[in-house]
């Protein structure tokens, strides 16, 4: 099953075998696993280590956050990522070493993988909320038509706390 | 109905064509015009009337507060806006300009308001933009802020622009309440007073800055009056259907940058143009929100093209990518 587990992280798993896969996830130790070699692999790919309750304080934020549905954007290059099997053929003592701090750090919450997985498909499109400069706000207000009608309300886009900084 | 089954009817069914063309007549079909003339009295009642509430700003999921008091002294308009949640800031109108006071950072922005007192009312290209790209319609009568408001809707017909709803004061024509949203009915960003009293006595004092002198550590950043009728030269190639051009000229911002300033309208709402040499200042490219106002900001050769306004991003990004010199 540990195999699966990480044919399924270096994406080398489809269709039923895919399915198979994510049916012993939930059972037993699955998840934990599942976690562990990803924390595993996060380590000896130098890409830093969450820190206790991370996965917990995760789910909290996704929880705040809104879905938004909306287009996939490209996926980031994978070019740079090690393959898994490889990784732990090659250091098992590191796995020993890094698995008792892992273990620590392993969130109770199953849900935590299934919002992950949701958040990875899910992505926002939204624009940015970051300011663009007062001056252009207020040299565009006075000739919405808008303005006419509702005075200076809209000028609370340019002195709103959660715009612009003013500056 | 009742009139068709009565005995002694020879020919129901022209009675029936009848009532019905009778009954179709008494829809009030909001025109063109009606459009038109209901903004004219909004825009009216939002400078002639005096009033004082408190309104909240909603966009992106957030809500602030704000309190406004507006006074129409013999003419001359005045008007006060204070951010009540977070930094104190606020928003003066007095003498035909616009102040904006920032406590937190000490910087104070004027912005002269020269077109909004040249041009109260739109101009026919405008109102006829208005009537072709949005269908008018009266909707549901509501209380808003303890007034029994008459909604109006403003449905775009197609999707480069956002549809707007409006509660006004059946009285007086004030808008209590404004509702601007997305193809799907969300609301991108609202206006709406919580309590509002109008036609009330306003005090001079009520509506007069909170820091009547500049505190001797505070900055002014004052805008050049536009320079307008100008040719610039500057033009959009692929223009979104329904907008016309209404400014074409240069503005001073800040005292110092002089940009070129183009304003396309479709009656309703505009989208601003800025373009300016590359390095008189900074900026952060690509698409970004500031409330209702979407941003896209490029450059282009030797220019950075700044384009907003309270249309959909798409509307926006194509502007921005069709500025070309004629």
């Amino acid at each position: 099953m540990r195999q699966q587990i990480s044919r399924l992280m270096d994406g080398d798993l489809e269709g039923a075998e895919a399915e198979a896969a994510f049916g012993d996830l939930k059972r037993g130790d699955g998840l934990e696993n599942w976690a562990c070699y990803h924390i595993i692999g996060d380590v000896l790919r130098r890409n830093g280590y969450p820190t206790a309750g991370f996965a917990s304080r995760f789910a909290a934020r996704l929880d705040a956050e809104p879905t938004v549905l909306a287009p996939q954007r490209e996926r980031p290059s994978q070019s740079s990522r090690l393959p898994f099997a490889w990784a732990v053929a090659a250091t098992v003592a590191a796995v020993a070493v890094v698995s008792s701090v892992a273990v620590s750090m392993l969130d109770p919450q199953p849900t935590a993988l299934a919002k992950a997985r949701e958040a990875n498909a899910v992505r926002t499109a939204q624009p940015r909320t970051q300011p663009v400069s007062p001056d252009y706000l207020l040299a565009h207000q006075e000739y919405s038509p808008t303005t006419l009608i509702q005075g200076v309300g809209p000028y609370l886009r340019a002195v709103s706390a959660g715009g612009a900084d003013g500056r | 109905m009742i009139a068709m089954r009565r005995p002694g009817s020879h020919l129901p069914w022209i009675r029936q064509t009848l009532f019905v063309f009778a009954w179709l007549a008494l829809i009030p079909a909001a025109s063109a015009e009606d459009a038109a003339v209901w903004l004219d009295r909004a825009a009216e009642a939002a400078q002639k009337q005096n009033y004082i509430g408190t309104i909240v700003y909603q966009h992106g999921g957030r809500f602030e507060t704000s309190r406004l008091v507006h006074l129409n002294d013999q003419g001359r308009e005045f008007e006060k806006l204070v951010n009540l949640d977070g930094p104190a800031r606020e928003v003066i109108r007095m003498n035909g300009e616009v102040r904006c006071y920032y406590p937190d950072i000490k910087v104070i922005r004027v912005e002269p308001r020269t077109f909004r007192n040249a041009f109260p009312s739109l101009s026919p290209q405008q109102q006829a933009a208005l009537t072709d790209f949005y269908t008018f319609r009266r909707a549901e009568r509501e209380r808003v802020a303890g007034i029994e408001t008459q909604a109006w809707v403003f449905e775009p017909k197609d999707g480069l622009r956002y549809g707007h709803k409006f509660w006004a004061d059946p009285v007086s024509g004030l808008l209590v309440k404004a509702r601007m949203f997305d193809e799907r009915n969300e609301t991108v960003e609202q206006f709406a007073f919580t309590e509002v009293a109008i036609g009330v006595k306003i005090d001079r004092d009520q509506v007069k800055p909170s820091w009547p002198v500049t505190p001797p550590d505070w900055q002014i950043r004052q805008a050049g009056p536009s320079e307008d009728a100008k040719d610039t030269g500057w033009t959009v190639t692929r223009l979104p259907p329904g907008f016309v051009k209404i400014v074409d000229g240069y503005r001073r911002l800040r005292g110092a940058r002089q940009v070129v300033h183009l304003v396309y309208s479709d009656g309703l709402v505009a989208v601003s143009v800025f373009i300016e040499p590359v390095g008189s200042t900074m900026h952060s490219f690509g698409i970004s929100r500031q409330g209702g106002i979407n941003v896209v900001v490029r450059q282009q050769d030797e220019n950075i093209v700044t384009v907003l306004g309270e249309v959909p991003v798409a509307t926006v990004r194509q502007i921005a990518h069709s500025v070309a010199r004629r």
